[in-house]
């Protein structure tokens, strides 16, 4: 079934890891859809699979079993090596480590991911101008990641997720190495691109600050959705219809 | 792609003491590549020069028949009329001159004691231009002293000889028959070949000619300006020889000079030994830097990977990596190759005598253009192949493993 609201399906997905000859199931039978726009965390605790089904949905590894499509297109029928354009065009990962490239200063580790988007140079420096403005690092733009703080790293990978103007950003604890100010000020920022902007954010966390923020907490526990539930907020209308 | 390069750049210098450690590796081996090259190419020009000028020259003429034939007696392939064929020859201005020779066998007689002697019987004047021989006494061959000899270093001492005493030469006439002279030493000298000094002896020719009772003489020795016109000229006089209808055939230096060509197939083999040794050290430490660098940046290849870098960017930015270090270890290498083959051509390093020789050398190393880039294209494309592998790898890493890596 596609439908123009639907941006992420998820179908029976199974996800079994091999530790030696023994295969740890992950996930089980999992099916989620996450609407276009949409805030969602997915919380649960320690190797509940949270970030087994980020993996999955970032197409940055392959389910055992089920299917996944992304704005309609079946990630699960292609190898992952084909689906970089997507991780490029469609997606923008954060990282709880931040995960710059150390080579690079602030402004370069945003213009990373436009450099795959066919943009002229002088686009992708304005582009990243305004996308470092946004996440207030244009003082810094020529530092590398080593004269940053926590909190300036992971706005510039914030800033790196959100250049290309991706459809889903997926985060994994993208709080956790911050502290709790740092993290309050990257949580405004990250509510706000939210709200402003037609991106949906899919995070998996423990921190009950950031499910605070969110429009919808999806809970799994032993690689099951155990909970889904949607948080009507003021500040943000969206359509929700969870198919499952 | 520049970002990609930049990103390159920017890594080789990340890990400073591994980078420099790698960068002494290739300034290794192009130094030992340019040593070693300007060192044989030097050796090369050396013998191939000093074969040619000292010995068979460029070109040698004969009668047709003197080289497959077996003659029955002396001289029977000699050239006869040969200031008509040396007119003819020396017409080309390529030509700088023509020497004939002939080379003669017998018993040489101090009156007391007799040894056999190999002579080569020159024209004076000709031949001092291109001996290479080295006067050790008294003065060497003339042409106002027609019986004037020079004898080897070692004959004379085996002899108990020296300049101003007289000899007996005893040989076999074109008709057979044993004739013997009496000439006077002029000079002793050396070649630096002690089995050469051993029997050698120079007369003039028109002594060797009278003692051998013809006017005949062996060959005809054609010496050019530049060795590169050997095969031009070559080929030119045996048309204009063809066309006079003259009896004779002709070898150049390359068929002549077996000494030369067995040098260069050892220094070949020696130093083709030595550029594997090298490769195989730069591609070790090469491979070995850009291994430990995609396992230092496992996680950083996670990153790109996942943010949608494809594959084959990652392989080229890990074999850029590497050609980039091949390229300025190399231009490194051609920098301190460079001083040190000066250094070393300055200081005068004496070398000892070569296996067969009595006399040494003096170090000389040759720096050429040509060498320098063969020496960076080896360290660049040596360093390029050596990442290729450990990059292949790296661009293969499974992302969510890569990412997990700490």
């Amino acid at each position: 079934m596609t439908d123009t609201t639907t941006l992420v399906r998820l179908e029976g997905i199974y996800k079994d890891y091999a530790l030696g000859k023994v295969s740890t199931p992950a996930l089980q039978d999992v099916n989620l859809a996450i609407e276009r726009g949409e805030f969602t965390t997915l919380t649960g605790p320690s190797g509940s699979g949270k970030t087994s089904l980020l993996n999955l949905i970032g197409c940055i590894d392959k389910p055992t079993n089920g299917t996944i499509r992304i704005d309609g297109r079946d990630v699960t029928s292609e190898p992952l090596h084909k689906l970089s354009g997507l991780r490029a065009r469609t997606l923008g990962f954060i990282f709880q480590t931040f995960n710059l490239l150390p080579v690079l200063d602030a402004f370069e580790n945003v213009e990373y991911p436009l450099l795959f988007s066919g943009l002229s140079k002088r686009q992708r420096q304005l582009t990243v101008s305004a996308w470092l403005d946004r996440v207030g690092l244009t003082s810094h733009a020529h530092h590398r990641p080593d004269q940053l703080s926590g909190g300036q790293r992971q706005r510039v990978a914030i800033a790196r997720a959100m250049v290309t103007q991706p459809l889903l950003i997926l985060a994994d604890e993208p709080t956790a190495s911050l502290d709790s100010r740092t993290a309050d000020g990257i949580l405004d920022l990250l509510a706000d691109l939210n709200a402003t902007t037609s991106a949906t954010f899919l995070f998996a966390t423990h921190d009950p600050r950031v499910m605070e923020r969110a429009h919808r907490r999806v809970e799994i526990r032993d690689g099951r959705i155990e909970l889904d539930r949607l948080v009507v907020r003021e500040n943000r209308r969206y359509s929700h219809a969870n198919a499952f | 792609m520049p970002m990609l390069f930049r990103l390159a750049l920017r890594n080789i210098f990340r890990n400073r003491r591994r980078s420099l450690i790698t960068f002494l590796v290739l300034v290794f081996g192009a130094t030992a590549l340019i040593l070693f090259g300007g060192y044989k190419e030097i050796s090369f020009e050396g013998i191939r020069e000093s074969t040619i000028r000292d010995s068979v020259g460029h070109l040698q003429i004969y009668r047709h028949g003197f080289l497959d034939s077996e003659s029955q007696r002396p001289l029977q392939y000699g050239l006869e009329n040969v200031e008509k064929i040396r007119a003819l020859i020396e017409s080309d201005p390529r030509v700088e001159m023509t020497s004939a020779q002939i080379s003669l066998m017998g018993l040489v007689s101090n009156g007391e004691k007799s040894e056999a002697f190999m002579a080569t019987a020159v024209e004076p004047r000709k031949d001092k231009n291109m001996a290479s021989q080295v006067i050790k006494q008294g003065t060497y061959l003339s042409d106002k002293e027609p019986d004037g000899v020079i004898l080897g270093e070692v004959l004379a001492k085996s002899m108990n000889v020296k300049p101003g005493d007289s000899l007996t030469l005893m040989t076999t006439s074109v008709g057979q028959s044993l004739n013997a002279m009496d000439v006077r030493i002029l000079g002793i000298f050396t070649t630096g070949v002690k089995e050469y000094d051993e029997r050698a002896i120079k007369i003039p020719l028109v002594t060797a000619q009278r003692l051998m009772h013809t006017n005949k003489v062996e060959r005809l020795l054609v010496l050019l300006r530049r060795t590169e016109d050997t095969a031009a000229v070559k080929r030119d006089l045996s048309a204009k020889l063809a066309a006079g209808h003259w009896n004779i055939e002709m070898r150049d230096w390359e068929q002549l000079a077996t000494f030369y060509h067995q040098v260069v197939a050892l220094y070949n083999a020696i130093f083709g030994f030595l550029g594997w040794v090298v490769f195989a050290i730069v591609i070790l430490s090469v491979g070995n830097t850009v291994m430990m660098s995609i396992l230092e940046r496992t996680r950083e290849i996670g990153t790109m990977l996942a943010v949608g870098t494809c594959r084959s960017r990652v392989w080229i930015m890990f074999v850029m990596e590497g050609m980039l270090v091949g390229a300025i270890g190399g231009a490194l290498g051609l920098a301190f190759g460079s001083g040190l083959t000066t250094l070393i051509n300055h200081v005068n390093i004496q070398m000892p005598p070569p296996p067969g020789y009595t006399e040494g050398y003096l170090l000389r190393i040759a720096l050429s253009p040509s060498l320098l880039m063969n020496a960076f294209e080896v360290s660049l494309i040596t360093a390029t192949l050596a990442a290729i592998i450990p990059s292949i790898r790296g661009s293969r890493l499974n992302i969510v493993r890569a990412l997990a890596h700490n």
